[in-house]
């Protein structure tokens, strides 16, 4: 017991030093204003002098929604249908949701592209589909570990027993069940298809991070103060959807295996 | 609410090449608790959940009250479940559990809590009424599944090895409390487990399966005492299986010559059923014909094994009374009860 109490801390400082001393020398980087010494907000303002600043970043909030709204719409149902009804399949599954980390992302966003309806290619919503794809392999794991965590075919079959139809027993049972891992996976969606910057290039698509790059090639205290402030969007947005997922997490769910 | 009638007619169900079930007919009458008992992966399940609506069958019907369930969805069976297991909703607690079928028929809120703390208290949870699942024991989950069960005040109660979870005690002490239930209530009731001596005390009949068919449906005491054949026999109970020799309805067997009922073997080398406390021990006879390897004391009577000049092992339960000078290496005359001697084919 004596070990583990000392695992922890030393865990939890070399974290907060790994992942703070960079961040915070970037940070102290992007006040700089000239010299060493001299600090000042010039290069926030400078972000916000870029008039593409606003329309790239909406470009981009626009296709992680459109991804999050396919994982939710497409691959939620899927899992756990996979878990209800095709249980044999799920080897298969795993296999296949892979795939997006072997195949190399050219040919990924050629083939995926060719494979996608005429309407949609010209369009950067495909963009979205794609992100679903290149987010699979973890979308999948974090639903899968998620529903493989509670017997969901037996309570799913205990609901029905006692009246609900399909669609009570997903309103009251599955879906408040699940509900966790799915705002998992959904996060996992938007944080990737707010970074994704290689498919997106390659597809000669512009969205907030392959503007970053551009931009930044005229300015490196700018790209520096832009990294600073998109790390610190997305811790932002991690810590309220923390906080949203757990206020709501009644303690049925705590501590259940 | 009276009592329903549940009639399985002729159901057959194959998962690829495994036959689950094979022209399965059994008829439960009203308030009648069948139980269901076979060996792993006989097809108990699988009738349980055809019943329940939620396995479909390849053909047969199941009836209640005589009416034709078997396009009715789960949904719309009115039968309580419960489940081996983890079957409550994890994000209910204990009270909302149990009125869960209440909400799903649209009862006030106010109705079904109320009922809901009325069917805790039968199953002596209404303490727990707000905990959540994972904030209560094994055995409190049951009662609280049985509770959730029972509240829609179902036409049929079906268990599938309800208590096989959880530990001895506790499981001795429900089955009674389900048997008082069920009794008090009258529900039709189909219990399916692999453990006999579950099955045998709170029944009023049993039904033995085997390869997805039904071997013999019968009261515990004729399950017993007149097993319908040798598989039942030794699924039911201890038995004891001696070589004999049959010659026209008599079996010739630890130098008895026994007759035995109707049966269809030729004459010739037979297997001889026998239940322990069918053998009696005696000592200080002049024929001996066995010997003695242990005594177990297990209280009103004691368990004797003996091996036979042939080396055959035998058991025999004898009361304890009078068997106290018993001792490991005693020559003793083993003698067979005439009665219920059953024989099958080698
Ligand atoms: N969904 C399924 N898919 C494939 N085979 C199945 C399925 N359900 C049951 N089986 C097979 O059907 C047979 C009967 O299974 P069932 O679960 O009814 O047995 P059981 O009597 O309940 O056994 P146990 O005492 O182990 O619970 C088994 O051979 C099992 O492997
Ligand atoms: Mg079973």
């Amino acid at each position: 017991m004596k070990r583990k109490s000392l695992l922890l801390p030393v865990t939890l400082i070399s974290c907060i030093i790994f992942i703070a001393l960079p961040f915070g020398s970037a940070t102290e980087f992007s006040f700089r204003d000239g010299g060493k010494t001299k600090h000042s907000l010039a290069a926030y303002r400078w972000i916000l002098a870029q008039e593409d600043f606003l329309h790239y970043l909406g470009v981009s909030l626009r296709l992680a929604l459109g991804a999050v709204l396919i994982t939710l719409i497409i691959m939620v149902p899927t899992v756990a249908w996979l878990h209800l009804k095709a249980q044999r399949y799920r080897p298969l599954m795993e296999f296949l949701t892979l795939l997006p980390l072997v195949v190399p992302v050219v040919a990924l966003s050629i083939g995926a592209q060719s494979a996608l309806p005429e309407a949609l290619q010209s369009s950067e919503y495909e963009l979205s589909f794609m992100y679903v794809v290149l987010a699979m392999p973890y979308t999948y794991r974090a639903l899968d570990i998620g529903m493989s965590a509670i017997p969901l075919k037996t309570i799913t079959e205990a609901a029905r027993g006692l009246g609900a139809s399909w669609i009570k027993a997903i309103t009251y049972v599955i879906a408040p069940v699940i509900r966790n891992a799915v705002i998992g996976s959904l996060f996992l969606t938007l944080a990737l298809s707010l970074g994704e910057f290689t498919l997106t290039s390659l597809l000669h698509w512009d969205t907030f991070p392959t503007w970053v790059t551009s931009v930044s090639q005229q300015n490196i205290i700018g790209a520096i103060a832009l990294s600073v402030f998109s790390l610190a969007a997305a811790f932002f947005l991690l810590f309220a959807i923390g906080l949203v997922t757990m206020r709501s997490k009644s303690d049925a769910m705590e501590g259940h295996k | 609410m009276s009592s329903a009638t549940l009639e399985i007619q002729g159901i057959s169900r194959r998962f690829g090449d495994v036959v689950a079930l094979d022209e399965l007919d059994i008829k439960i009458e009203p308030g009648e608790l069948v139980a269901l008992l076979g060996p792993s992966g006989c097809g108990k399940t699988t009738a349980l959940r055809i019943v329940a609506g939620l396995e479909s069958t390849d053909s047969g019907h199941v009836l209640l009250r005589g009416k034709d369930m078997t396009e009715v969805s789960a949904n719309h069976r009115n039968m309580g479940m419960v489940f081996q297991a983890y079957s409550l909703f994890p994000n209910l607690n204990a009270e909302e559990n149990v009125a869960f079928g209440l909400q799903m028929r649209k009862v006030p809120k106010l109705n079904r809590l109320a009922k809901a703390r009325e069917l805790l208290e039968v199953v002596g949870l209404n303490t727990q009424a707000k905990r959540f699942p994972h904030q209560l024991s094994g055995g409190q989950q049951q009662r609280v599944a049985l509770a959730r069960a029972l509240a829609i005040e179902p036409d049929v109660l079906l268990l599938d090895e309800p208590l096989s979870a959880l530990d001895a005690q506790v499981r001795a002490n429900l089955r009674e409390e389900i048997r008082r239930l069920q009794l008090s209530l009258g529900t039709t009731t189909l219990f399916v487990t692999h453990d006999q001596e579950e099955a045998m005390s709170i029944s009023d009949r049993v039904g033995v399966m085997n390869n997805g068919r039904l071997e013999q449906i019968a009261s515990p005491d004729e399950l017993y005492n007149k097993p319908a054949s040798a598989f039942v026999a030794s699924f039911v109970g201890l038995m004891n299986r001696l070589p004999g020799v049959l010659d026209s309805k008599i079996v010739e067997v630890l130098g008895q010559r026994i007759s035995v009922a109707d049966n269809n073997l030729s004459d010739g080398v037979v297997k001889v059923l026998i239940r322990p406390e069918r053998v009696s021990v005696i000592q200080d006879s002049q024929d001996t014909n066995a010997t003695v390897i242990t005594r177990s004391f297990l209280g009103a009577s004691s368990r004797v094994i003996c091996q036979m000049r042939d080396g055959t092992v035998i058991q025999s339960l004898v009361p304890s009374a009078g068997t106290g000078s018993l001792n490991p290496g005693d020559e003793v005359k083993l003698i067979i009860d005439e009665h219920d001697v059953l024989v099958a084919s080698v």
